[in-house]
């Protein structure tokens, strides 16, 4: 069922009966905004740390216990060019409990709570929330600078992005916005996202349409979602300035492995080509462990032990990631160049293409799998449709495709990026 | 209730069992091959081996004499994967077609070795950047260095895949040996899940080319050292973590060790996960955040829990849960109600884990080691009570089988 609540408010339920669990998923999106992402994120941690009827963490838990182990997850993505926060519960299917009847009722009612009954002293969130989930963000950001892989990545990013202002700060947030972050800013922040941003609601499991539909308006969410939204408009980063000067930073660091990330923007492909060619390139060249790199830079050359890259369709960038020894960093890169150019030329075989063309089918069919393919499948449909392929679409696309078709694609790669981080002994 | 997981299962005459479990609606199918040997098994009546050998074999596996085994399953349309525990080795593979041809790749995987001194050699520098790649990591980093606490000199405490060092030692032939040793059709299990014919499997694995050995297997359990005083280190880190374990020596086996795990998961959370007093204590005081978290392990003869998580002052936080991690303390918190709490969560964990093949798979061939039927999980939750918790923690919650480790940032 798929349905229109308000403008710019959808509800999709999605029947399923396979699965164990039940999993309700409310993204709320609006564009990125460098301003607003820190506060975003560290909205998600303060509302999901207590709310006015479990007014602290314990009780949030001990209500999720209650509830047969029910999982509450708040947090910000990317998406597009939007800044998505999402809430959601996931909880045990009460068909297989004794004792559930009211489980759909009172996981709906406590997301309700995180959601739109909040923690409140006078116009401020409950201090000891907010100081607590300050520190902790705070906490958490700092970590990062010891995880050498998101390090990379995120060193990376900055270079791809770095003529659009609001993707410099990450996702999760920058330090010093969150610095600078106050309890009366946040309330705030949180006032318009509950007001203005698009919202999409999922459900996906045993559920029946009816029925929920009634819980959902006997609900708070009836109220709270009766008010028309702003729109959104989607925007593509164009990479032009990058292809024609890429951008490259080298930094060093006490580690024991090196990291090096590589960026090319995909761009000028034909049209005609099938639109799933740039993923089989990807695979072929490091989709997984057939690939070029997996097989020339780690089995081969024995220079690395993680080597991949992976293609971004929205972006329509491929990214290349490596982990190995400082003075292995120059091989690894031309090994890497000439496994491009292996592409580029239509050196690869039929049967290369054939695993590839294979394996994009398998992924398909395995994704229904899980139950959050269902959730952005929906997501993807509400918003961006475009991206979408039917299955007889998907079959087509893949049918069509030919070496020519993933020769291109490497022929029009352009490097754009290039970070290293160079562990340096001492 | 709706349908409830069921499942085929036969141990052949060689003593390999097989397990199949249908799963409704799901496309895929997902198997594992699990042999009973991991990293710790490294000691033998003769000697020692190198640490990492064990996990070397499951990278080396892969090989065959004209080609690799990862091609075969990509032929037939499967990802595939392994991986190394402390006391098990895991090989599995995910397929939406051919799941017979991709049972016998998987086959042909653990039962035929072909270990050179060439492709020995080429696969020491992959392990060992995969070594490096994790020394990088602080959380991994004091794992190593808490277990270093808590089994001192033991191969617990010793890297999955080896060091630098040991890499140099491990050869074809020790490799060969190793693999011969363990690898038996008595020390492994097969478990199948998705839409798959039993009988069909049972003739694959039947006719397949497994080596037996006249001798039963031999498991050494490593006798263990007192536990070590604590420690600190200087690690090129941006914050500190801090690491409490707690070493649990017993005699307990198979079906009741897996209960006591699960009943000592019930303790610390009632403890120190996030809906206790101590959690929230913790987290005002601003010794956690939400990294912080506990692991209990219950396998062969080791049995231990580690609490751990970064934070801004290791020595407060070590002093918290030394007063705190107590018997006297757990009487307290454990009410009526907060029993039934921690009981439905772990019911629903494990309904939680029944939606994904790979998770039912994992779990059934490990706990086959340990006499314990997954499907029948449920009903041990459901047997323990609130007195068995009592009666656990007193024993293990204790003043003389604890110790930590903190990683400073250098220079702090």
């Amino acid at each position: 069922m798929r349905k229109t609540l308000a403008k710019n408010i959808f509800l999709n339920i999605t029947p399923i009966k396979k699965f164990r669990t039940i999993k309700i998923q409310m993204d709320f999106l609006r564009p990125l905004d460098k301003e607003e992402t820190t506060s975003r994120r560290l909205l998600a941690n303060v509302l999901s740390n207590s709310t006015k009827d479990y007014p602290s963490f314990r009780a949030i838990n001990d209500r999720e216990m209650e509830l047969y182990g029910s999982e509450i997850n708040v947090f910000t993505r990317n998406l597009l060019n939007f800044n998505d926060l999402a809430f959601s519960v996931e909880f045990a299917d009460p068909s297989f409990l004794i004792n559930g009847k009211t489980q759909i009722k009172d996981n709906l009612d406590l997301l309700g709570e995180i959601i739109f009954k909040p923690n409140l002293n006078g116009n401020k969130f409950d201090e000891t929330s907010f100081d607590t989930e300050k520190r902790n963000l705070m906490s958490n950001l700092v970590s990062i600078q010891d995880n050498q892989d998101l390090v990379s990545s995120l060193g990376l990013a900055k270079l791809i992005y770095r003529n659009d202002p609001n993707r410099q700060v990450p996702i999760f947030g920058g330090i010093e916005q969150l610095k600078g972050l106050t309890n009366e800013e946040l309330l705030k922040s949180y006032q318009d996202v509950i007001k203005n941003d698009t919202v999409v609601i999922n459900v996906v499991g045993n559920v029946d349409e009816t029925e929920f539909l009634k819980e959902l308006n006997d609900s708070i969410f009836y109220n709270e979602l009766q008010n028309d939204r702003n729109d959104l408009k989607i925007s593509f980063d164009k990479f032009d300035d990058l292809i024609a000067q890429p951008a490259l930073q080298i930094d060093h660091k006490k580690l024991n492995q090196s990291r090096i990330a590589l960026a090319y923007a995909t761009e000028g492909v034909s049209k005609d080509f099938s639109r799933l060619a740039p993923q089989v390139m990807n695979l072929i060249l490091g989709g997984d462990d057939q690939s070029q790199l997996f097989l020339q830079v780690r089995e081969k050359n024995s220079l690395a032990y993680s080597v991949s890259s992976s293609y971004q369709p929205i972006s329509h960038l491929v990214t290349i990631q490596a982990g190995l020894d400082s003075d292995s960093v120059d091989k690894a890169l031309d090994l890497i160049n000439k496994q491009i150019e292996y592409i580029r030329e239509g050196k690869f075989t039929d049967a290369q293409v054939d695993h590839a063309q294979k394996v994009m089918l398998t992924r398909r069919k395995i994704s229904p799998d899980s139950i959050q393919h269902y959730i952005m499948r929906n997501i993807w449909e509400t918003i961006y449709p475009k991206t979408l392929l039917t299955d007889e679409q998907f079959d087509d696309e893949l049918r069509i495709l030919d070496k020519k078709h993933v020769a291109s694609v490497a022929e029009h790669m352009h490097a754009i990026a290039k970070y290293e981080l160079i562990g340096d002994s001492e | 209730m709706t349908d409830k997981l069921e499942k085929q299962i036969k141990k052949l005459d060689n003593g390999f069992q097989i397990s199949v479990v249908p799963l409704a609606g799901y496309n895929q199918v997902y198997g594992v091959a699990m042999a009973n040997f991991g990293s710790v098994d490294t000691r033998k009546k003769d000697g020692v081996l190198p640490s990492g050998i064990a996990h070397f074999i499951e990278h080396k596996l892969f090989a065959k004499p004209d080609y690799d085994v990862s091609e075969k399953f990509a032929k037939y349309g499967a990802n595939s994967n392994a991986y190394t525990s402390y006391t098990k080795t895991a090989y599995l593979f995910q397929t939406l077609e051919n799941p017979y041809d991709n049972l016998e790749v998987l086959l042909d995987l653990i039962q035929n070795p072909y270990f050179t001194d060439k492709n020995v050699a080429s696969e020491r520098g992959i392990i060992d950047q995969e070594i490096q790649m994790y020394l990088d990591m602080p959380e991994f980093v004091l794992d190593e260095r808490i277990l270093g606490q808590l089994y001192p000199n033991d191969p617990i405490s010793e890297d999955i895949a080896g060091s630098t060092q040991s890499l140099q030692t491990i050869n074809r032939a020790n490799l060969l040996q190793t693999y011969q040793e363990n690898y038996r059709p008595d020390n492994m299990n097969l478990v199948l899940v998705g839409d798959v014919d039993f009988e069909k499997v049972e003739s694959i694995v039947e006719n397949s080319n497994f080596h037996t050995l006249e001798t039963p297997i031999e498991k050494t359990f490593n006798d263990f050292e007192p536990i070590g005083q604590g420690g600190q280190d200087e690690m090129d880190i941006s914050q500190a973590r801090a690491a409490y374990g707690i070493r649990i020596d017993t005699d307990l086996t198979g079906a009741e060790l897996v209960e006591k795990q699960f009943e000592m998961n019930m303790v610390m959370e009632t403890l120190i996960g996030e809906s206790s007093e101590n959690y929230q204590e913790m987290s005002k005081l601003d010794l956690i955040d939400d990294s912080f978290s506990y692991n209990v392990v219950a396998e062969n003869n080791y049995c231990f829990i580690i609490v751990s998580g970064s934070t801004n002052d290791p020595d407060k936080f070590q002093d918290y849960l030394r007063n705190h991690l107590s018997f006297e303390n757990f009487k307290n918190v454990l009410t009526d109600d907060k029993f039934e709490r921690i009981k439905r969560d772990a019911i629903g964990a494990y309904l939680f884990a029944q939606n994904s093949p790979e998770a039912i798979a994992n779990q059934m061939a490990e706990l086959y080691f340990y006499d314990v039927d997954y499907l029948q999980l449920i009903h041990m939750i459901d047997s323990i009570h609130k007195e068995n918790l009592l009666e656990i923690s007193e024993k293990f919650l204790r003043d003389d089988n604890r110790t930590y480790y903190n990683l400073i940032p250098s220079g702090k």
